[in-house]
């Protein structure tokens, strides 16, 4: 079963065209991938995808409905608000700059939203987001505030609260890229757990070897299209030339 | 006049000052963050012109760019040579408006600078996580900015106590109007002395309150 | 707690002033006579923190006359004239120069004969108003003494270095003291009062720059309230009221409602 399927999206900024045509699908349970160098769009597939982006023409489907299509004029229609909103019940977002509530503890961050958007039990909430926690290794973080975690420690205080919210997907925006190297280690780590618990995810990334590890299923995408895509050893092993100047370069980095 | 009856009469005149003051903020402060969303509105007319914007960039303009003198006498007059209103009763109700609107113009400012501060990670990560707008606007982004125009705020709160003196234009009896009085009665300047030290004692309890909620949000960063 | 009690002192002080705002109405009419409260002996604040003054008192006794109840209501001298046209106040009552605003009013008629005179410290060897020439006068804003200057004595004030303008009495006493102003203009009725109250050092020049007399100042064309406020200043006269008050403000050399 799709979970997401993203059909023919089309994005530009100020004329520049920077999505031409991308279409992409994650069955429940699934790892994607998406790599590709600075500017390639990979970011703005997946910001469209979670709607901070608006899509130019194209359609975007999540298992619980329709969430914007492009009718037979190009004129791009979203769903109404009301069922918007069913539909962000299906996803959560990790951010490469985490985005905490700073004025929050940590186990607050967690326990606002379930709380104030989707009304469930205070007690049930607290006792999820210290499961959660707990999970994460920072149990004992719980009354902390962000400002005094380290960035390895917020970014897993943020996968906890996406979490929170039991997203049917899950998507990773560079979610090490503002780490120092010896802490990616940790969201790696995480975010494998997650993959063998089932978890659906989409995962923008740089971490070449993580993503060859962790994905079913791998997307290099540059210049606004799909260049390649397939499972891990079909997109790395393909001898695909522009994808192997890409990633001998970024080895050289 | 006896120092205990001129202390009586600057006291009695300094809980006027207060009550401007108090009244002033009560109004000023909310009106102040209605005038910042207008100020950042992006409703339009002819699909061109930012209209409300316009307005209240216009109504800024003029509140901060006119002297708070000229406009306590404004709105206290305005009204008879308008429309011949009776303004007889009107005296303190028009100083506390014409205080409440031209701070809440400043305040606006202090207010827009603190919003537009706000990284915008903090909107896209409410959104994501389905807040509305009306739920990130009261539990995320106000709570923060309020830490952050404070500072701003207690200056111009400092000010507001020494503004009140201005109502002295429209004779009210706060504590300015009667030193001049006492002053003039007793042909000496002891009286603005005293009203000095009265005025420097209130901003001094204002700006230690302002401290301690400055220091009440010092538990994050 | 303690925020408790912040929060009930601050409530208290706000209620108290909408009450006292909205509470003194009283009696069938109220007489609402505007003064500038800086003018003694005319209108001042007393020992006791209330507004008396020879004229008050006087206004005072119309009132008993009449049954009103007079409201003293200190006005900001230089919005004495937006103060009565809105009807913020009835009168202007208060040492208020006849001469120079004749067609701006309607007078009552004139009860104290007032001169504008020059002060100047007794060691100044300032002694006629000849004297004055090249020399710095000190003179109230918006006052008649101003206005005399500008007008009728222009030709006198035109010898001086200059003219200087300030706000109240105890700053032009200041300035006469320091030297930077050689004489101040004002009403003799106030530099009697200003050189009682100060003590020795300063003289009435004997050469007086006008004489001209106070009246109570109305709305133009409100003939019918000024009426009724003349008449009674009549009456005052003659029972002797009017002289008994001028001798206990110290002015019944000034007096010439009567005579």
């Amino acid at each position: 079963m799709d979970i997401l399927r993203m059909e023919h999206i089309k994005k530009s900024f100020d004329g520049l065209e920077v999505l031409k045509d991308i279409s992409l699908s994650v069955k429940e349970g699934e790892v994607l991938a998406i790599i590709g160098p600075s500017g390639s769009g990979k970011s703005t597939i997946m910001r469209c995808a979670v709607m901070l982006e608006t899509i130019d023409g194209g359609e975007i489907e999540y298992v619980g409905g329709k969430a914007a299509w492009t009718d037979d004029a190009g004129v791009v229609h979203y769903a109404d608000n009301a069922s918007l909103k069913e539909i962000r019940r299906d996803y959560g977002m990790v951010f490469q700059n985490f985005h905490l509530f700073p004025h929050y503890s940590v186990l607050k961050n967690v326990m606002d939203a379930p709380i104030r958007v989707q009304k469930r039990d205070r007690a049930e909430v607290e006792k999820e987001a210290r499961v959660l926690l707990d999970k994460m290794g920072l149990a004992d973080k719980a009354d902390a505030y962000p400002y005094q975690l380290s960035g390895g420690q917020q970014q897993r205080v943020s996968i906890a609260r996406a979490l929170a919210m039991n997203p049917k997907i899950l998507f990773f925006d560079e979610p090490t890229s503002a780490l120092d190297p010896e802490l990616t280690g940790d969201i790696l780590r995480v975010i494998k757990d997650l993959a063998a618990e089932h978890m659906t995810m989409v995962i923008v990334t740089h971490e070449m070897n993580f993503a060859r590890n962790v994905a079913d299923h791998i997307i290099f995408m540059e210049h606004g299209v799909i260049v390649s895509e397939g499972t891990p050893e079909e997109v790395f092993d393909a001898g695909n030339a522009r994808l192997q100047e890409f990633l001998g370069r970024y080895e050289a980095d | 006049m006896s120092t205990a009856m001129i202390l009586e009469q600057l006291a009695g005149g300094m809980v006027k000052s207060i009550s401007i003051f108090c009244w002033t903020l009560l109004f000023s402060l909310p009106l102040g963050l209605l005038i910042a969303f207008g100020r950042m509105s992006k409703v339009k007319i002819f699909g061109r012109f930012r209209i409300v914007r316009g307005i209240t960039k216009l109504y800024i303009d003029v509140m901060r760019g006119t002297p708070l003198m000229l406009q306590l006498m404004v709105v206290f007059y305005g009204p008879f040579y308008l429309w011949g209103a009776n303004i007889g009763g009107f005296r303190y109700v028009a100083i506390i408006l014409a205080f409440s609107i031209n701070y809440a113009a400043y305040f606006a400012e202090i207010y827009r600078s603190g919003i537009e501060s706000m990284p915008k990670g903090q909107y896209e990560a409410a959104e994501v996580l389905g807040y509305t707008k009306t739920q990130t606007f009261l539990h995320i982004i106000l709570p923060q900015v309020i830490k952050r125009v404070l500072p701003a705020i207690t200056n111009e709160m400092v000010t507001l106590v020494k503004d009140t003196s201005l109502a002295f234009s429209l004779a009210y009896m706060e504590m300015f109007t009667i030193a001049k009085q006492i002053a003039a009665k007793e042909t000496t300047f002891v009286p603005f002395v005293v009203a000095a030290i009265f005025y420097f004692i209130f901003n001094w309890l204002v700006s230690a309150g302002m401290t301690k909620v400055e220091e009440k949000l010092n538990y994050y960063r | 707690m303690k925020k408790k009690i912040m929060a009930a002192v601050l409530v208290t002080v706000m209620a108290a002033s909408v009450l006292t705002g909205c509470g003194s109405k009283g009696g069938d009419k109220t007489f609402t006579v505007g003064f500038d409260a800086e003018y003694p002996p005319y209108g001042y604040m007393d020992d006791n923190g209330e507004y008396t003054g020879f004229d008050l008192e006087l206004a005072e006794k119309v009132c008993e006359m009449e049954g009103w109840t007079l409201e003293k209501k200190p006005i900001d001298w230089n919005s004495k004239d937006m103060e009565l046209e809105s009807g913020a106040i009835d009168c202007i009552w208060n040492g208020f120069t006849v001469d120079g605003r004749e067609d701006d009013y309607t007078w009552s008629q004139p009860y104290v004969d007032n001169s504008q005179v020059i002060v100047v410290a007794e060691d100044s060897g300032i002694s006629t108003l000849a004297d004055l020439a090249g020399k710095t006068v000190g003179v109230q804003a918006a006052s008649a003494a101003l206005t005399l200057l500008q007008e009728d004595q222009a030709e006198l004030a035109g010898t001086f270095a200059g003219l200087q303008e300030f706000a109240d009495y105890n700053s032009a006493f200041v300035e006469l003291q320091a030297g930077s102003v050689d004489a101040v203009a004002m009403d003799v009725g106030v530099a009697n009062y200003q050189i009682k109250t100060r003590g020795e050092g300063y003289t009435i020049l004997p050469e007086v720059l006008n004489s001209e007399k106070y009246a109570v100042g109305f709305k133009k064309g409100n003939t019918e309230l000024c009426d009724i406020v003349d008449a009674d200043l009549t009456k005052l006269a003659e029972d002797g009221t009017i002289a008994e008050l001028a001798e206990k403000y110290d002015i019944a050399d000034l007096i010439c409602i009567g005579k």
